[in-house]
């Protein structure tokens, strides 16, 4: 599994309905999205890290292992920014204004990244997947991502083990054999997603596979005190930026 | 290269949405009509899914020296054709957001049509021209995956330059910024990806064979021949 999965599964809130969190998790995305980046991003990103390290429990290290991922792109995306091309100052110049919006970009991903990594770090895919029917996604789609979630860890785990094999009979020791490593790596995992997913075939097959994947849900009710939190942590946000904003802050 | 969590505006997330949708919803309309017609093709589709997933897992040896991952849309369009990719390149762009924290979920539109439609669209374009033509398989996978990705980067290259035009030169000396970073780093990959489908197309018709040939991407003909002698 994926370290943001195992995190999930064992999260202080694995129990609570994915809804909540959806709402609350996506809430701050779109939030951080679009309030103004000064102040709403470090506001929204302040109380995203005291939701995310607090109530919710994540491990810090977890939380920056995972947050350096997104934070890395940001920051090669709002490079670009910072310089200004063919204007009167010649073909290449810096920006006016460049590193205020790099800034207010990298404010904006980052506050918006770890709104969506509450979410991902508190609910684990296969809590979401089964409830999207009711949410009117066709149901053979639903399968589908089901197969897919279930498969992918499975060839992922495969993955590392061919390849630390071709390491160990020097498949990476020089260009050629490198290229010939990761050809072979590829081939194999269609090779073996589909050979997995006809093993499954036939299990289902003697099992009355009648083309519909039946899971258990683990219950849950959605808790009024929590959407309740949640909703009044979104308004304080929206309000506590804009007051900010016209106090000129 | 997928777009950062929050690094669009909301509008222009919304529109990208409003773009990928009508091809999300073909695709979804023709996955579903496949899935009833033949109940036992979800674990294929998702086998398909998997691989997909896990292909943007692998680290390919890129022609500057450094290290980069294909994008694994030339070879899913190829193999899947573009709607079923559509759905399933939603899927994976959906997982990486949030079991890697690649990409994200306002920009999962912009994502999608730059990964999941303008590129396996424009590979499979390529490839099923070149077919027509009569070049050899191995090479119509070559251009197929080598457009793909490099579609899929120009479009990238759009989406910001719509998104963050240049203060002197507007949105065509962003485009000229964007594409030109993009330029240095992606031809070579586009390139490398290109090399390593055909590698792995070559491997497959020597060990799955019959895979290909039900997906309709080797034909038998003649007394059994399949194209596995193009493959050679």
């Amino acid at each position: 599994m994926l370290p943001i999965d195992v995190a999930a599964h064992s999260s202080r809130w694995r129990g609570r309905h994915p809804l909540e969190k959806a709402l609350l998790g996506f809430g701050l995305t779109v939030t951080a999205v679009c309030l103004p980046p000064w102040p709403g991003g470090p506001l929204v990103a302040a109380a995203t890290l005291a939701v995310l390290l607090g109530p919710a429990g994540v491990s810090g290290r977890q939380l920056w292992r995972a947050f350096r991922v997104p934070l890395g792109f940001c920051v090669t995306g709002a490079l670009p920014l910072l310089v200004s091309v063919g204007g009167p100052d010649g073909f290449l110049a810096p920006a006016p204004d460049g590193p205020r919006h790099a800034l207010d970009l990298l404010l904006r991903t980052s506050a918006a990244s770890l709104g969506v990594l509450l979410f991902a770090f508190t609910t684990p895919v296969s809590d979401v997947l089964p409830r999207l029917v009711r949410a009117g996604v066709p149901a053979p789609v639903v399968d589908v991502a089901l197969v897919m979630y279930r498969i992918g860890f499975l060839l992922l785990d495969s993955l590392a083990q061919v390849r630390r094999a071709q390491a160990a009979r020097l498949g990476q020791a020089g260009r050629a054999a490198a290229w010939r490593s990761v050809a072979g790596l590829a081939a194999t995992s269609f090779v073996r997603a589909f050979d997995r997913a006809a093993r499954l075939q036939e299990g289902l097959a003697g099992r009355g596979y009648d083309g519909a994947l039946r899971v258990l849900v683990p219950p849950a009710a959605l808790s009024r005190r929590f959407l309740a939190a949640a909703a009044a942590l979104l308004a304080g946000l929206v309000a506590g930026t804009l007051v900010l904003k016209e106090l000129g802050l | 290269m997928h777009i950062a969590e929050g690094f669009l505006p909301p509008l222009h997330a919304a529109a990208w949405g409003a773009a990928s949708a009508p091809f999300v919803v073909h695709g979804v309309r023709a996955l579903t009509r496949e899935v009833k017609s033949h109940p036992e093709s979800t674990l294929l589709l998702g086998a398909s899914g998997a691989f997909t997933f896990v292909l943007s897992a692998l680290k390919i040896p890129s022609v500057t020296g450094s290290c980069s991952h294909p994008t694994g849309t030339g070879l899913g369009a190829i193999l899947f054709r573009p709607p079923i990719m559509a759905v399933l390149g939603t899927i994976t762009l959906l997982f990486q957001a949030l079991l890697l924290a690649h990409g994200g979920l306002t920009t999962l539109g912009a994502n999608v049509f730059s990964m999941a439609i303008a590129g396996p669209w424009a590979g499979y374009a390529v490839y099923k021209l070149l077919r027509r033509s009569g070049a050899p398989l191995m090479v119509t996978v070559f251009f197929g995956a080598f457009f793909a990705d490099l579609v899929t980067y120009c479009v990238t290259s759009v989406q910001l330059a719509l998104a963050f035009p240049d203060p002197a030169s507007g949105f065509l000396g962003s485009l000229e910024k964007f594409a030109g970073i993009f330029a240095l780093t992606q031809i070579p990959l586009a390139v490398s990806e290109g090399l390593l489908t055909v590698l792995v197309m070559r491997l497959l018709m020597q060990s799955s064979k019959s895979d290909l040939v039900r997906l309709g991407v080797a034909k038998l003909t003649g007394a059994g021949r399949t194209e596995e002698a193009a493959a050679r």
